[in-house]
């Protein structure tokens, strides 16, 4: 169990660079997940952390030891691949002792842990069986066998859930989190799905074009995000934007509305006076107004029913946009409604740099 | 429906003539081959030819009381078995590197050099093995037929080795393997069906390899193709013999192609098709 740290973190291939001196603390026994949209630097950051790719500038320590120029094998870190790469020509048990056999372990010592591992995972009946043999969801466990059995300082996961079907992956998402809370080992998880990142991170680092955008708490990058990519990037829906200018009772929308945003948004909107700015709301922050005095009244052009609740969708000038709406409403299309941002949860950005005001 | 069915037919029947054509093409000059060293030496070369005759053992008499063909055996034996299995040794790491780091320009040279006429690495052979007194040793023969056994087994090779995805070597390595061992406990056995294919290739072009066998082996070391050599004559030819030997000399490759041919068929198409 180690904790892990990157100080001005370069990778490059040729002169394309992908990590831009990346500075991050992760934890001991923490499980921090690293989200982000496909090529934003997200893999090939595991990919250095586990010494598969080498390091053009920086310094990569892992526990108290600097790894830059220690090799894969020899920086005790165990990784489950998406296509969990298990060895074919092998067993599940043969899978699973393998790297134990690679540090000289003793049989009985290897025997042990791999039934230990193999019961943790419910996957001892499968122990003498080769991989083909086994489905996608037995496969993973397998991979995540292989992982554990070896006790390492950390896990990572390379987006490992990718390759299931939607029930499974619930399944398998809540597995790991109960396994990370189990091991109490420093665990490092790729994904590009918001979702998955929410559910099981103990920490979120949000990561676009090699440059972290954020790191926090899901609660934090959820309701406090850094900037306007973030914002976009967690919750679903996404948040909806509105580009605004400040008015006396209000912001003005694009479309010349004016729209009531209460006092704490009011107040930083006022200090940004003559700057473009961005109004952010996300779907579940707005609420049906009884009138249309201090919302916007729009007209629905789309509604999608969940069960728990109901999404309509609607335009403010040319912008889309998304309200969460209590099922009960039984909304329909064409329906003018009256949408009012919540005053404690909207958000302010500025246009320019896309930063948070508030 | 019936139109697809029709030409599902015509198809068929095309692939049916057409791998008679190939089959008669191949096995003609094999077929004439045997049936003359069962004829008599009059019969051999006889126009029209005979294809009803006497059969007779008299040719395989004379090349067993002529020449001591189980000695060329056996020397033809030792150089196959060991320029294969050096090919073996020395091609099957260096496929994977070249699969491994991408780098396949050394390959690429390998093959230059086998696709380049034996005549041109013969005179500065024969004079490199003659200054370290090897002409007429195995090891000149071995080291010489190693020249076509190695690039046949990198070429075979490496499309089994493209084909195992990155991500089980780099396992390999976060579970701590060397690229050594990556090489013998992963690599290897997963490219099993491919060695074998290699090695069998390599075996019956190496048995076959003439050229350098002709000039530098001695009496000792000569290997069979070589000594079959000796039927041709300035003045005539013992064409029965010749063609005694030649069947004797096609029979081990042929036994062995006949034994692994469903592994040798499914092996070459694999290497070259998986994605």
């Amino acid at each position: 169990m180690a904790s892990i740290h990157t100080r001005g973190l370069v990778k490059k291939y040729g002169s394309l660079t992908v990590l831009h001196g990346l500075d991050l603390e992760i934890p001991d026994h923490e499980l921090v997940v690293l989200v982000g949209p496909s090529g934003c630097g997200k893999s090939t950051l595991l990919r250095v952390l586990a010494g598969l790719e080498a390091i053009d500038e920086g310094d990569l320590f892992i526990g108290e030891d600097r790894v830059n120029d220690i090799p894969a094998a020899k920086r005790d870190i165990a990784m489950v691949f998406q296509d969990y790469a298990l060895y074919p020509h092998m067993t599940v048990r043969q899978n699973m002792a393998f790297a134990l056999e690679m540090r000289g372990m003793a049989r009985g010592e290897i025997k042990e842990r791999v039934e230990k591992a193999a019961a943790l995972l419910a996957i001892e009946p499968y122990l003498d069986r080769r991989p083909k043999a086994l489905s996608g969801g037995q496969r993973q466990r397998v991979a995540m066998g292989r992982a554990i059995v070896r006790n390492p300082r950390v896990f990572l996961f390379d987006e490992p859930l990718s390759n299931l079907d939607a029930r499974l992956r619930t399944q398998v998402r809540a597995e790991i989190k109960t396994l990370s809370q189990q091991l109490r080992t420093t665990m490092v998880f790729v994904t590009h799905d918001q979702v998955e990142a929410m559910t099981m991170a103990d920490r979120i680092v949000v990561m676009k074009s090699g440059v972290i955008q954020q790191v926090g708490s899901p609660e934090d990058v959820y309701e406090t995000p850094a900037n306007l990519f973030v914002a976009g990037f967690i919750g679903s829906p996404s948040m909806n934007f509105f580009p605004a200018s400040v008015e006396n009772d209000g912001l003005k929308l694009a479309d010349g509305r004016t729209v009531a945003v209460g006092d704490r948004v009011q107040a930083a909107a006022t200090a940004h006076r003559g700057k473009p700015l961005i109004l952010g709301v996300r779907p579940e922050h707005f609420r049906v107004a009884p009138d249309a005095a201090g919302a916007l009244s729009v007209e629905i052009t789309l509604v999608e029913p969940l069960g728990s609740d109901t999404l309509i969708h609607f335009k403010v000038g040319d912008a889309e946009a998304i309200a969460r709406v209590e099922p009960d409403l039984r909304p329909k299309v064409g329906d003018v409604i009256a949408l009012a941002p919540s005053p404690e949860k909207a958000h302010l950005f500025e246009e320019k740099s896309g930063a948070l005001i508030c | 429906m019936s139109h697809t069915v029709a030409s599902n037919r015509w198809t068929g029947a095309l692939n049916i003539f057409l791998l008679v054509l190939a089959g008669v093409v191949s096995l003609t000059p094999m077929a004439w081959m045997v049936l003359s060293s069962f004829k008599a030496s009059f019969e051999v070369t006889a126009y029209p030819p005979t294809v009803i005759f006497s059969p007779t053992l008299e040719n395989y008499a004379t090349l067993w009381e002529r020449t001591p063909f189980l000695h060329y055996a056996f020397n033809s034996m030792v150089v196959t078995v060991s320029s294969t299995a050096l090919g073996i040794i020395l091609g099957a790491p260096a496929a994977f590197v070249a699969s491994w780091t991408r780098v396949t320009w050394p390959a690429v040279l390998t093959l230059a050099a086998r696709m380049a006429p034996g005549t041109l690495f013969l005179l500065p052979w024969y004079i490199m093995f003659r200054q370290f007194d090897m002409i007429g040793s195995y090891w000149a023969l071995i080291l010489t037929h190693a020249v076509i056994t190695m690039p046949i087994v990198i070429w075979v090779l490496l499309p089994f080795f493209d084909n195992i995805p990155r991500s089980i070597y780099e396992a390999a390595q976060v579970d701590g393997c060397s690229p050594l061992r990556i090489f013998f406990r992963i690599g290897l056995p997963l490219v099993a069906g491919g060695l074998a294919v290699s090695s069998i290739l390599a075996f019956v072009f190496s048995w076959n390899f003439f050229l350098f066998a002709l000039v530098l082996s001695n009496s000792d070391t000569k290997t069979l193709i070589a000594a079959s050599f000796n039927f041709i004559g300035e003045g005539s030819t013992n064409w029965g013999a010749l063609m005694a030997a030649a069947t004797l000399i096609a029979l081990p490759p042929l036994v062995l192609a006949i034994v692994v041919q469903r592994w040798l068929i499914s092996g070459l198409t694999l290497g070259a098709v998986k994605g």
